[in-house]
């Protein structure tokens, strides 16, 4: 497993990141209208709650999962997904000029999370969160694809990164789908129903970013997420016919990043902000 | 489930030494599983996985450990006598002999 | 040579620090007392990581998040290490599981035990992986080469989860006077099982597992290293533990109070106050997941 791509963490010159080039913590002066500004931290929030809130729900796994080989290779692909939302919630503080990924990351109501409803499933069984990972971490490969060349170049230096640890998770997941639908009648039969189920939120991971055409024409994002989606699709549609599992719906319908959220999701919102909650004085 | 036996590099240039084991359903979940257990916190830049049942296995005494002497093959073999043999050539040399 | 003969030399290999591998002849005795040493072992760190695990989900940072998961993994990976050292000795781990989740072999003390706040994981992560790598970096030389080798990698990691769990405990004791006495609590809770962890005093000339060199420490000389290391730590950053006793001798020799071990020998044999829980909840998801293991896992992929 070599990687192809260049070296993501090349030096870039200081006056690429449009500064003055004397102080390396000043944050990068953002070159967008406000409008295009506002738009951008809504994509980088709701990249960065899709992958902290994976990375929540697989990391349930850690322990019990069917086989420990697997255990310890699905605990890998969680804390990646927590890497990548540290990292983005930090170029969305570095936007903001204010907070922390730790502020972002755990001080919001439930309400207050970007995700895609894909996510507000629990785990499940290991089918279904097989499933879940398969078609997340094939949309979210597109989703970097087109934000690889941003013009919002401290993203397109995160990408870069992420793209290069993500190649393990399609490696991972193409395995395992393939495993399930070839494997027999059960395991072929909890990876079809899962598909079936979890279709119509999946499509939500590449919608429900508000002003992604503004995005596109500023050149943050290659393309607007409908056009993603449908690149997304095409390159899926050979494997899923193959395997003969099921096909996506048309289009994504309802609501896709809340603010309306599953009792599900509430369950964990409690969970991972219960120590932080039982004393807010305090430094962990 | 068969038994890999896993071999890496823990840097450029370095020897590929035995790390381990692991069981895998197949190579290509093999490959993962190596990855898992001796590389996931980047201690390898690279590793082999190999069946354990391609490999071969040597252990013969009579072949690996014959019982006589093989002195003559190793450098300790020689080391001893050359001490002793370089201290007479130079007294012999310092002794004023005509070059 | 007779089979006694045999046996004998193979005892004065052992004892003068000679190895043992996987494929050399052994006395059926040795197998089975390596196999039930190194399958306990690997039990302890499979029902070791369902403590810790409760939390992974309620880590307050996202260090934090990454650093526990990290942790719980490697114990995960550990208990993978141990099993296939056991199976390589003969019991395929189907068995050993199953034998586990009936209740008919053992795991250590410490992991029948609830936890009660985030200071636990702290306490769990330092001192408790503190005195297992006591026992653990003496195993590192164990007459059987397999499980030697597998401990120097087991101990490797486990440095990083002390360094990990004394980090906790640190920030806990800087923090807000709830913090410190949420880690002042949680040590005195441990601190009965910990000092039962390395098991009451043996005689080391009755001690076959000694004899052959499965292990090369007797349980109270890991006792003492253990606290010799760590109540100058514990009592350092304002800790301290709940034991009236607990002082050195001018030998350097630790006194403490006796540790109670008809609660060691009570917890061990299943009657904990979360060893049922704990085993009912194995016993749960691995019927759950049983249909992943006899079909994806149990054949090559189908061409």
């Amino acid at each position: 497993m070599t990687t192809g791509e260049p070296a993501a963490t090349a030096p870039r010159a200081p006056e690429a990141l449009g500064g003055s080039g004397g102080t390396r913590s000043a944050p990068p002066v953002n070159q967008f209208d406000p409008e295009t500004t506002q738009a951008l931290k809504h994509l980088l929030l709701a990249t960065a709650d899709d992958e902290f809130v994976i990375g929540y729900w697989d990391s349930e796994w850690t322990g019990i999962a069917p086989v420990l080989e697997e255990d310890v290779a699905f605990a890998s692909l969680a804390q990646d997904e927590i890497g990548h939302a540290q990292a983005l919630y930090q170029l969305l503080a570095n936007l903001e000029g204010r907070g922390d990924p730790d502020t972002i990351a755990y001080g919001r109501p439930p309400e207050g999370y970007r995700h895609a409803r894909l996510l507000d499933h629990p785990r499940t069984d290991w089918a279904f969160s097989v499933a879940r990972r398969f078609l997340y971490d094939t949309a979210d490969a597109a989703r970097l694809d087109a934000l690889a060349g941003s013009s919002y170049e401290p993203l397109a230096g995160v990408v870069a990164k992420m793209r290069r640890e993500e190649r393990y998770h399609l490696l991972h997941m193409h395995a395992w789908v393939e495993r399930l639908a070839t494997g027999g009648e059960e395991p072929r039969a909890r990876l079809a129903a899962a598909l079936e189920r979890l279709w119509p939120d999946a499509l939500c991971v590449l919608d429900g970013i508000d002003g992604d055409g503004v995005l596109a024409e500023a050149g943050v994002l290659a393309e607007p997420m409908a056009a993603i989606r449908r690149r997304w699709l095409a390159g899926l549609a050979p494997e899923l016919a193959r395997l003969g599992l099921p096909a996506p719906p048309a289009a994504p319908t309802g609501a896709c990043r809340g603010p309306g959220r599953s009792d599900d999701f509430r369950w964990l919102w409690e969970q991972l902000t219960m120590v932080r909650r039982s004393d807010p004085e305090a430094v962990w | 489930m068969q038994v890999y036996e896993v071999f890496r590099r823990e840097r450029e240039g370095g020897p590929m030494q035995h790390a381990g084991n692991l069981l895998a359903p197949d190579a290509e979940l093999a490959r993962h599983y190596a990855r898992e257990f001796y590389g996931r916190r980047q201690e390898s830049v690279r590793l082999w996985i190999v069946p354990r049942s391609a490999i071969l296995d040597l252990d013969d005494p009579d072949l690996l450990q014959p019982p006589f002497d093989r002195s003559f093959k190793k450098p300790a073999g020689y080391s001893t006598e050359i001490k002793a043999k370089l201290a007479a050539a130079r007294a012999r040399a310092g002794e004023g002999e005509v070059r | 040579m007779s089979e006694s003969e045999r046996v004998q030399q193979f005892n004065r290999h052992v004892a003068s620090g000679g190895k043992v591998e996987a494929t050399d002849w052994m006395p059926e005795e040795y197998r089975q007392a390596v196999c039930r040493f190194v399958e306990m072992h690997a039990n302890s760190e499979l029902m070791g990581v369902l403590p810790e695990r409760e939390w992974i989900l309620r880590a307050p940072t996202l260090k934090r998040k990454l650093a526990l998961s990290a942790k719980v993994q490697d114990e995960v990976g550990h208990a993978q290490l141990l099993y296939r050292v056991a199976e390589d000795l003969g019991k395929p781990r189907q068995a050993m599981l199953a034998d586990l989740l009936a209740g008919r072999t053992k795991f250590h003390n410490v992991f029948h035990y609830p936890t009660h706040s985030w200071a636990d994981v702290g306490i769990i992560a330092w001192l408790v992986d503190a005195a297992a790598i006591v026992a653990q970096q003496a195993l590192r030389e164990s007459s059987y080469a397999p499980y030697g080798r597998t401990m120097k990698k087991i101990c490797w990691e486990e440095s990083v989860h002390i360094l990990h769990g004394r980090d906790v405990v640190l920030t806990m004791m800087n923090g807000t006077a709830r913090q410190r006495a949420l880690v002042q609590d949680a040590l005195e809770r441990w601190w009965g099982p910990l000092m039962q962890m390395h098991g009451p005093r043996t005689d080391p000339a009755k001690d076959r597992d000694l004899a052959w060199r499965i292990k090369n420490k007797d349980n109270e000389t890991l006792r003492q290293e253990f606290l010799t290391v760590y109540v100058p730590r514990i009592r350092e950053i304002g800790l301290e533990p709940p034991d009236p006793e607990l002082g050195q001798d001018d030998t350097g020799r630790w006194h403490y109070t006796e540790p109670d071990w008809k609660e060691l020998y009570a917890v061990v044999t299943g009657h904990g106050p979360k060893s049922a829980e704990r085993l009912e909840l194995r016993r749960l998801h691995y019927a759950e997941t049983q249909w992943v293991r006899d079909t994806v896992m149990a054949a090559p992929l189908a061409a």
